[in-house]
């Protein structure tokens, strides 16, 4: 067990490794120098030169990935050639309202997609079932910015009852917080319900067939007793592995969210880095980014390790 | 024994039947020039030779609505073609090699680039080369690597651990013989359906790229630009939204759907279990 | 003990198990032997009322005096278990593999209403009573842990928790090693109260039971006491299965039944074997009854007569 921990933990660093040094190198392939962008066409070579040497472009290439990198573990993503500000206070500041966008979309979708998979699973014969399997499929061809404009038009424009978009800090209002963030939470959440509602009827059904659950009616359970009891836990070990796996289309719907809805989150600040050309802030957030989702398939197997204990065993 | 056509299968069917025929006859004929900027027609409602109406800039809905449908079409051939071709091989490799470092290697990396979601690799992309289909493509197919490697290991570990490639590999066929004797066509159902599904978040990936802006150049029409183009009416226009919204789902609908029929028309497994009914 | 009557089993307009009876008493060990697809699994499934949906069964079952046939899921629950038990054919899948196998045994006990401390420990005793090893580690382990034989061994710890009336065994020793068979069937004849042992194999019901049913086609085609079915078969189908089974001398052909065991639903009318039978003519279009007392066969034209 702690073996296979320590070994998924190495994995993770690795990877974050691998990634830094893609991340980095793909925005070193970028033609045009900082410095020179930074000052303009009319600029004299020494004035470029110095500039240069402040941004340290002038060094090379391994040396600045190593005090890059090497800066990321402290939470120091360098200054900004475009706006002189410090990257990481940036992303700091915007870290948090992305983790609550996407948390609150996980929230909803799993409090949707749990039960109705459950159910539609256990009632696959009835109508209900059947419904809830149709509905899903229809939730999953809705991307969430759709459903974004959809939910404005029915709750902003029409019903006039919850706000567009903005953005109101938790500490400033808690109330206008919470009904700014209910629409775009719901915009992410329903469509990642509707997929995970998928899933989770699939692995129910799944293990619905399993001779074990046959075992515990045999020992005197329910249909539902046994699916309750020996199911259920069962079928979260091929649901934890589609969690994983739908993070980065959370990660990318809530970039896009942000920006139906006005929300400062990381997509707003990568998307606005990229309209000014601030590359090294574009490096930053994508790292970041990629950085959360190999920290969620870390967590994953750890889940993994924790439900399954064929897998404490395994290298 | 021939699987059963079942509503999933056909419904599906229709409905990227009916993309595919807007992206074809879009080729030879569209009520008007998908392109061309009209002032006179400027929000020109439904009717009067504008079957869906026209948009701010007095271009033709239906029109552009058909056009569309070649490029989400031309983006996810290519684009789901890239994660297949690539994909496949090394799933398949992983899932048979006896070296255990090289399937763990295979799967490292493709967890590697699974951490850089499409629109990442998009933006990246774009930042570097410029924005446009080719790189919205290339991202969006990159990032589908890993679904596909993942469900062809899958699928090919679950295939040589049975009788009959046990029994091939007993009379001592070699392991690329094997593969392609045995476990393609065996794995093949799982990849059509994977490719389906693909398919649709494909489609998805492209909408929202274009969308923000990272996709298809104007004046190109795409499904996901033109939603974009709405979004600032939709107090006075919410049509304008609606189309392109309904052509995206449908279409995304259509390819899940066919994914889902194959998949119970080609799974013996499930075959078995309705004729055990 | 356990009576049967009439036993029907139907899927939708197929019937799979057609007019079964058979009786068991106290501490009686009877075989039900026949090809897979003769109904012999769900005969042994309705009586645990554990059909797949959309199969159903009519007649009558009694355990004692407690109807098992067409009573609510609720009381046949309270008796699954308790009153009677089952064990399957596959131990590799038959035991939920995230939990611990000390814990799956004590279930069936705390289900039924024993505390959970004196379950627990009685599962430690029941795992030493099926002769594992070290019992008290095997409770701690996970089925994967766990060789088929000792899987199998678990299952039949679990069945015999309550001390039930009747144990039902699924070909429990198929998936087995044939080392392993022997002392998994040596335990169930020790162990079982009243068994109905279900099986194709023929040795393997000769050593366990004392009684035999043999099924074809959803019927019950022969019964008797195993040593005069086995000795001097009536039923055309029982001569053919023993002469298959039994070791021929070098040069001679090996005996077969001639075709195959038709799909469910798509066996002859009248006389279920005749399609496949040396002997039969006209007569066997007629449906043969059961006849005769302690051994008895459904034959137009039994063989070894007088």
């Amino acid at each position: 067990m702690i073996l296979y921990l320590l070994k998924r933990a190495a994995v993770f660093v690795l990877s974050a490794a691998v990634a830094g040094v893609l991340v980095f190198s793909f925005m070193a392939v970028l033609p045009g120098d900082p410095a020179e962008v930074a000052l303009g066409v009319n600029a004299t070579p020494e004035a470029v030169a110095e500039l240069r040497k402040q941004f340290g472009t002038d060094r090379p290439a391994a040396a600045q990935f190593f005090d890059w990198f090497g800066g990321l573990a402290t939470g120091d993503f360098g200054t900004s050639y475009v706006t002189s500000s410090p990257i990481g206070e940036q992303i700091n500041d915007r870290l948090g309202v992305t983790a609550v966008l996407v948390g609150g979309g996980m929230l909803v979708a799993l409090l949707i997609a749990v039960p109705a998979g459950t159910f539609a699973a256990v009632h696959h014969r009835n109508p209900l079932g059947v419904a809830i399997s149709a509905f899903s499929q229809v939730g999953i061809a809705i991307p969430a910015f759709l459903a974004g404009i959809l939910l404005v038009f029915v709750f902003a424009v029409q019903a006039q009852v919850l706000p567009s978009g903005g953005y109101v800090p938790l500490a400033e209002d808690p109330v206008e917080w919470f009904r700014g963030l209910l629409l775009p939470w719901l915009s992410l959440g329903l469509v990642q319900g509707a997929v995970l509602t998928r899933y989770v009827r699939s692995a129910v059904l799944d293990v619905m067939r399993e001779d074990f659950l046959r075992t515990a009616r045999a020992k005197g359970r329910g249909r539902m007793g046994a699916l309750w009891r020996h199911g259920l836990r069962n079928a979260s070990v091929p649901v934890v592995t589609v969690l994983g796996l739908q993070l980065a289309t959370l990660l990318i719907g809530a970039v896009v969210v942000e920006r139906v809805f006005v929300i400062p989150g990381l997509g707003d600040l990568l998307l606005n880095a990229v309209a000014g050309r601030d590359l090294l802030l574009v490096q930053g957030v994508v790292m970041v980014l990629v950085l959360a989702v190999l920290l969620i398939n870390f967590l994953v197997d750890v889940a993994y390790a924790a439900l399954d204990p064929r897998l404490r065993g395994a290298r | 024994m021939k699987g059963r056509l079942n509503a999933s299968l056909v419904s599906g069917a229709v409905l990227v039947g009916l993309v595919v025929a807007m992206a074809l006859v879009s080729f030879v004929w569209t009520p008007h020039d998908p392109v061309l900027v009209d002032a006179g027609n400027k929000l020109h409602g439904p009717g009067d030779g504008y079957l869906l109406g026209a948009d701010k800039f007095g271009r033709d809905t239906f029109s552009q609505l058909m056009v569309g449908a070649r490029t989400t079409l031309y983006v996810g051939i290519v684009a789901v073609g890239i994660a297949a071709l690539i994909g496949t091989p090394l799933g398949v490799i992983a899932g048979m090699t006896r070296w255990r470092w090289l399937s763990e290697l295979v799967m490292r990396a493709n967890d590697l680039v699974f951490a850089f979601p499409a629109l990442l690799l998009a933006v990246m992309l774009g930042a570097v080369y410029g924005a446009g289909t080719l790189t919205a493509m290339i991202a969006i197919g990159v990032a589908t690597v890993p679904a596909f490697a993942r469900v062809a290991r899958a699928a090919t570990m679950q295939v040589m651990v049975t009788d009959y490639i046990l029994a091939a590999r007993a009379a001592g066929r070699r392991r690329l013989p094997v593969a392609f004797r045995h476990v393609l066509p065996n794995i093949g159902s799982m990849l059509i359906v994977q490719a389906s599904v693909s398919f649709a978040i494909a489609i998805l990936a492209e909408a929202a790229l274009s969308f923000l802006g990272f996709g298809t150049r104007p004046p190109t029409p795409s499904w996901g630009r033109m939603l974009q183009e709405s979004q600032e009416l939709l107090f006075s226009t919410p049509r304008l939204a609606l189309w392109p919204g309904l052509a995206i789902a449908l279409a995304v609908l259509g390819f899940n759907l066919l994914g889902d029929g194959l998949r119970d028309y080609l799974d013996p497994k499930l075959r078995r279990i309705r004729a055990e009914r | 003990m356990l009576s049967v009557e009439g036993l029907t089993v139907r899927a939708h307009a197929a019937e799979l198990v057609h007019d079964v009876s058979f009786r068991i008493g106290p501490g009686e060990r009877v075989g039900l032997i026949g090809e897979s697809g003769s109904g012999k699994s769900l005969t042994a499934l309705s009586l645990m009322g554990l059909l797949p949906e959309g199969v159903t069964a009519a007649g009558r079952a009694r355990l004692r005096d407690r109807d098992l046939v067409g009573v609510p899921e609720s009381r046949l629950k309270d008796l699954r278990g308790r009153a009677m038990s089952m064990v399957f054919q596959e131990p590799m899948t038959a035991l939920n593999p995230l939990m611990r196998v000390g814990a799956q045994v004590a279930e069936v006990m705390t289900l039924h209403g024993k505390p959970r401390e004196r379950a627990r420990a009685r599962a430690v005793e029941l795992l030493g009573r099926v002769r594992l090893p070290s019992p008290e580690q095997v409770a701690r382990a996970y089925p994967h842990q766990l060789s088929g034989g000792q899987r199998q061994r678990v299952m039949l710890a679990i069945a015999l928790a309550n001390e039930p009336e009747l144990l039902i065994c699924d070909e429990p020793t198929t998936a087995l090693d044939v080392t392993v068979q022997k002392q998994m069937l040596d335990l169930i004849a020790e162990v079982a109260p009243a068994l109905l042992f279900i099986t194709h194999d023929l040795a393997v019901v000769a050593s366990v039971c004392e009684r035999v049913l043999v099924m074809y086609g959803g019927r019950v085609v022969e019964s008797g006491p195993i040593r005069e079915v086995f000795t001097r078969p009536r039923h055309r189908y029982t001569e053919g299965l023993l002469a298959a089974s039994k070791l021929t001398p070098r040069g001679t052909r090996l005996p077969t039944i001639k075709g195959s065991v038709p799909p469910a639903g798509r066996f002859p009318g009248g006389c279920v074997f005749r399609n496949r039978c040396p002997h039969a003519d006209v007569t066997c279009e007629k449906v043969p009854a059961l006849t005769g007392e302690g051994h008895a066969h459904a034959c137009w034209h039994p063989a070894d007569r007088g």
